[in-house]
């Protein structure tokens, strides 16, 4: 099985090391895994991207994909971009405080949730990213939020270590938010 | 990211830039000199502070072609150097590699391509395959080349590369291009698998006790300088020998043979994959030394497949070599994406549903 997911959002909210971190969970899961950025003059203003690929089977993944099977958006230019590429079937993520509900495809599954808000509520607008993880963990059933725990301790840097616990919140209430409100 | 960097039988998530640098270190690289170039500046970054903590050397050297010189004069006191750089700048360095291979110095230098020619960008491509392969310094001399495709090769043939320049006296390039040295993988750093080479007949170490010794590359006389061509190429011939280094699949009853180096292989190999199950008799043969070249083998292979595809980010310049070793004997095709990421897998699908049918 391989499945492949894209992180987008503006430079800023996090999206490199919301994959690193993602990327990170399927080490320690035994998958075989690749990340790599968005890369080139696209860095500079707009939005970031990175795409994670995932697999059992094979020990080398492809890159470059021309479809995606999960797309998390955290902003709407990133939403509007990548929406064509969501397989058929599959997901698309996004943060609805920054991003209109339209669901103009009707072959792929939506699922809206005001990620930024939450991290709001939370008391640290940045934890948007991690927080999206939480989403993608309950949406694809790939991961869990303890391999995401045990992830972001590997990634997190010692200084920033005292985040660890806030971030560990925004994974909870990313996983635990009603899919039924998601995907109204 | 360093932190987990350490000598470690546990996988570790690793950018193809920090692995590289990390396994110069176990390989016991004891000199870095470099400048910095996008998309490899992570190895000097890494380098910077490394190697001052483990008292070894780091210059951030004032120019590229002060860094390749700076390694030239390490190699020369028997001491593992290296550099690192990208396209336009291993351009600056040519000058040096040339000079590095008749003074017979083990220089490795490690090249990120990116998009050319000239400034370019910062795209990832593999458009310095001539670069490498054939260069731009002057007279009949070699490098060899090691070309990675996963963030673990950059690890292991790292490791090769440092043996391989020791071993053969040789300057010797890891080619890797800008979409590996940004991805990161789960790598293993195991120990530095290959013996220590004695270099303590020629290195420059202060002629106490024996004569003087001299390394350069001026022969003022013909004959001097033919003797000494015929030995570099006798050397040569040894190094594609025992060297040569490939991966195969599926290639024996292909029609046809896709070729394909670096990350683009990737994507060769899983369209390979799903050509097999449309019935499709696809194989693929991924060099993995780029000189010494698999020229032997692909020749032979040339005798069954009906059509060899090469799959690269340039506009053509390995399809030269598999030219010259299927030697006309079967059409040779080309998939290519001018930079950038490599041509996605159903890309490269679609063409060999076509040639298959022609």
């Amino acid at each position: 099985m391989e499945k492949n997911f894209i992180i987008a959002g503006f430079g800023g909210q996090g999206v490199l090391l919301a994959g690193e971190v993602l990327a990170n969970a399927f080490m320690l899961d035994n998958k075989n895994v690749t990340w790599y950025p968005s890369y080139g003059a696209e860095m500079r203003g707009g939005t970031v991207n990175c795409e994670i690929v995932m697999n059992d089977s094979e020990d080398v993944s492809s890159v470059n994909k021309a479809e995606t099977d999960f797309i998390v958006a955290l902003n709407q230019a990133s939403f509007d971009r990548f929406l064509p590429k969501v397989k058929k079937g599959g997901w698309m993520i996004a943060n609805s405080s920054l991003v209109t509900e339209a669901k103009t495809r009707s072959d792929i599954n939506y699922m809206f949730v005001p990620m930024t808000k939450l991290a709001d509520d939370l008391g640290n607008t940045k934890m948007t990213n991690i927080l999206s993880l939480g989403v993608l963990a309950k949406a694809s059933g790939l991961t869990d939020p303890k391999l995401l725990e045990n992830a972001l301790d590997q990634v997190l840097p010692p200084h920033r270590k005292n985040l660890l616990p806030l971030n560990c919140k925004a994974l909870k209430i990313g996983y635990e938010y009603d899919l039924s409100l998601a995907r109204a | 990211m360093t932190e987990c960097l350490t000598k470690t039988s546990k996988k570790v998530l690793t950018k193809g830039n920090y692995a590289i640098a990390n396994a110069a270190v176990l390989a016991g690289c004891e000199c870095y000199f470099g400048y910095p170039i996008t998309p490899q500046s992570e190895i000097g970054e890494f380098m910077s502070g490394k190697m001052q903590e483990l008292k070894r050397a780091y210059v951030s050297a004032e120019s590229e072609l002060a860094a390749i010189n700076m390694v030239l004069g390490a190699c020369s006191t028997g001491a593992k150097a290296m550099t690192s750089s990208s396209s336009c700048a291993v351009a600056l360095m040519q000058e040096a590699l040339s000079y590095a291979a008749a003074d017979e110095l083990p220089v490795v230098l490690v090249s990120v391509m990116r998009a050319g020619p000239g400034l370019g960008n910062i795209y990832p491509s593999q458009g310095d395959y001539n670069q490498a392969t054939i260069g731009g310094g002057d007279g009949d001399y070699k490098l060899i080349v090691l070309a990675p495709a996963t963030v673990q090769e950059c690890v292991d043939l790292t490791y090769k590369a440092f043996y391989l320049a020791q071993k053969y006296k040789n300057p010797t390039v890891l080619l890797a291009d800008g979409l590996l040295g940004q991805m990161m993988e789960p790598v293993e750093f195991k120990e530095y698998p290959y013996p220590e080479v004695d270099n303590s007949d020629w290195a420059l170490t202060g002629a106490k006790g024996r004569p003087g010794r001299i390394i350069r590359s001026y022969a003022p006389l013909a004959d001097n300088q033919c003797e000494f061509l015929k030995k570099l190429h006798a050397k040569y011939k040894l190094i594609e020998e025992n060297e040569t280094e490939w991966e195969e699949i599926n290639t024996e009853d292909a029609d046809i043979i896709l070729v394909s180096f670096g990350s683009p292989a990737r994507n060769a190999k899983s369209a390979m994959k799903e050509c097999r199950k449309l019935g499709i008799k696809v194989g693929l043969l991924r060099p993995i030394t780029l000189f010494p070249f698999p020229s032997k083998r692909i020749s032979e292979l040339a005798d069954t497949a009906k059509k060899f595809i090469s799959v690269e980010i340039n506009m053509g310049q390995m399809i030269r070599d598999i030219k010259l070793a299927v030697n006309g004997k079967v059409p040779v095709e080309l998939i290519n994406r001018p930079v950038g990421n490599p041509p996605s897998v159903e890309e490269i699908v679609e063409r060999i549903k076509k040639e298959s049918e022609e």
